[in-house]
């Protein structure tokens, strides 16, 4: 479709919307989540933990990749950040050292693993992630001496962020103020306003990412990727590149998580991690920016609060899980703001036949208007 | 450029491909002038989408050679082939379903003005005004300038037959390779097509495999008969209709087509 300037200015206001509505949503998030059950500790981690999701929603989402071994990434983010402070830099640990090696680390592992993994489809890649992450689960396991196996790093308290003109404590709370049914603003801690901006950056991030020449061409190559490589583009470096900033992204979650928490353990590299950035995404909304987000906090928040009450939260999640890919196919999400451009799409430019030809949507074209 | 007009544009050597034991392609000297219209044709199970498939990278060759522009392109993979200015359009419309027609003539045009990759994260290719002109000039080739907006998978069977003609002409190609392009066409759009491949070979070299004989016969320079694999004939198409050895090999057991 041709874009023209109006199409511009619609497309800048509809940023404009998106970003102020993120932000809303993101300073009423600590306190919304009190009246329900919830506290801003909860909060803080759902975001840290939904950077992960946002970025697998990239290769899920936008390339078309199931991976069943983010956690690997997760995983190995928060012991290289946490081994950052307490043992590579014991002398002088910096939080911003912890978390960009943490990432860099983290990019290197995605690229050398991608390399090998991109190639191949559906579900043999699927398994082939699942086994790596198998793989650094058993290395973090029994690498104790480095890892400490079995109890992982324990009280690692993060050191403060410098920010050149000044140096903020994280896990400093905001002043007492009573906000009734809302808890107490001292409820709040610093490092919720921190993972806040983190999130809007990665959300910012994400968005640019997708409407980019390069978030095209990924489309594209998920539509049809033979089509794409017969017009010149090399699916599998896209593909790659969508993996590694997938993986960095999850890098980048878990060592904040694991700074947060002030610890870290082998659970954060296990099969039922990588699992729940599936359920997260899809339960939020593949394809869609805030989805896997809010997939990510509407499972955590089960998780805390259901679990909290009764022992058979499990069952209550699978049941939830089951419900929602039944029912709501495109996610929380997804599914209520599909329908709006499809149906655009549908009936706004589909074309009539010109008479005397035969049908415009011959068999040819039926597989293809499936849901996907 | 007149002192190379005679010189081969592709060429291939002892071109072969087999599938375990069974050679689809063996021994094949082809070669094509820059700008000439040649047919590849032969009985069903003859190796020409096989031939194809290894011109355009789709699959490697087993043995032998092939050159483009007098360097050997043997080993180099589909993408870059397509830079080189190899491109390819597909027996079955190959196309972008839910995109727009233009919106599919502007990806192939833009993966030629960006090549193969491109970790283009931050900024839109809309800034790129060549690659909406290139998709532009594509449509206008093909004649489905008219339907640029429509959804590409809303099209009647010919339109999406000469919209993945467009995708391969949007690459800006020095030879197009044209699977079957009248396959399944109604007569008024078989002319359609006519024309259009025509109007390519006044601006490229052109390649078509294709069993409608009353086509192939008026619009090629000169025609390859393939057979079991194997280069049977080349010639004009008059020389290829009065060859007894081609009517031998459609007649004898294979009476697919005729001549």
């Amino acid at each position: 479709m041709r874009r023209g300037p109006a199409a511009a200015r619609a497309q800048r206001n509809a940023d404009l919307r998106f970003y102020a509505l993120t932000l809303l949503g993101l300073v009423l998030f600590p306190i919304a989540i009190h009246p329900i059950g919830g506290y801003p500790g909860l909060a803080t981690q759902i975001l840290l933990v939904g950077i992960a999701s946002i970025g697998f929603n990239i290769l899920l989402g936008y390339a078309g990749l199931l991976s069943y071994g983010q956690a690997m990434f997760y995983g190995v983010g928060s012991y290289v950040a946490l081994l950052c402070v307490s043992r590579f830099f014991p002398q002088h640990p910096n939080f911003w050292v912890a978390v960009v090696l943490a990432v860099a680390f983290v990019t290197v592992m995605a690229l050398l693993i991608g390399m090998l993994v991109v190639r191949l489809y559906g579900i043999y890649f699927a398994l082939l992630t699942l086994a790596f992450a198998q793989m650094f689960f058993f290395i973090v396991f029994k690498w104790r001496d480095m890892t400490q196996g079995d109890d992982g790093l324990q009280g690692i308290t993060a050191p403060p962020l410098a920010l050149g003109f000044a140096t903020i404590d994280l896990t400093q709370a905001f002043p007492a103020v009573n906000l009734g049914p809302f808890g107490d603003l001292s409820d709040v801690h610093y490092w919720y306003v921190f993972a806040a901006l983190v999130t809007f950056a990665v959300l910012v991030f994400t968005r640019i990412l997708v409407r980019s020449q390069f978030g095209e061409v990924l489309a594209a190559i998920r539509e049809n990727e033979e089509r794409s490589t017969f017009v010149g583009f090399d699916p599998m470096r896209y593909k790659l590149a969508a993996f590694v900033i997938a993986g960095a992204l999850c890098g980048l979650s878990g060592a904040l998580r694991g700074l947060y928490e002030t610890s870290t353990a082998p659970d954060a590299l296990t099969v039922e991690t990588s699992g729940n950035f599936v359920i997260f995404t899809i339960v939020g909304g593949v394809k869609t920016l805030l989805g896997p987000l809010i997939g990510t906090g509407f499972i955590m928040y089960l998780q805390n609060v259901i679990s909290a009450k009764t022992d058979a939260w499990r069952l209550i999640e699978g049941v939830l899980f089951v419900a929602i890919v039944v029912f709501l196919p495109g996610g929380i999400l997804g599914s209520f703001r599909r329908k709006a451009p499809r149906a655009l799409l549908a009936n706004a430019v589909r074309v009539t036949p010109p008479p005397g030809e035969p049908s415009a949507s011959d068999a040819q074209s039926a597989p293809h208007e499936l849901p996907r | 450029m007149s002192s190379l007009a005679s010189a081969p544009l592709l060429e291939t050597k002892g071109l072969g491909k087999r599938f375990g034991n069974f050679a689809a392609n063996s021994g094949i000297d082809f070669s094509v002038r820059d700008g000439e219209l040649r047919a590849v044709i032969g009985p069903n199970g003859a190796g020409k989408t096989t031939f194809f498939n290894i011109l355009s990278g789709v699959a490697l060759a087993s043995e032998g050679d092939i050159f483009f522009q007098g360097s050997r392109i043997t080993q180099v993979a589909g993408p870059r082939r397509v830079a080189l200015g190899i491109a390819k359009a597909f027996q079955t419309a190959n196309i972008y379903p839910d995109e727009s027609v233009f919106q599919n003539c502007r990806l192939a045009a833009l993966a030629r003005s960006q090549g193969s990759f491109a970790l283009e994260i931050f900024r839109g290719s809309q800034r790129l005004a060549e690659v909406d002109a290139a998709a532009e000039d594509a449509l206008e080739l093909v004649d489905l300038a008219s339907l640029a907006d429509a959804r590409a998978g809303d099209l009647s069977h010919g339109d999406k037959k000469r919209l993945d003609i467009a995708l391969a002409l949007a690459t800006k190609p020095r030879i197009v390779l044209l699977d079957e392009p009248v396959a399944g066409m109604a007569i008024e759009e078989v002319r359609k097509t006519d024309r259009l491949i025509r109007g390519l070979a006044k601006r490229m070299t052109v390649l078509i495999i294709e069993h409608d004989m009353d086509l192939v016969m008026g619009i090629s320079d000169s025609i390859t008969v393939l057979h079991q694999g194997k280069i049977l004939a080349e010639g004009t198409p008059a020389e290829i209709r009065a060859n007894a050895r081609v009517q031998e090999a459609y007649l004898g057991g294979h009476a697919e087509g005729h001549v």
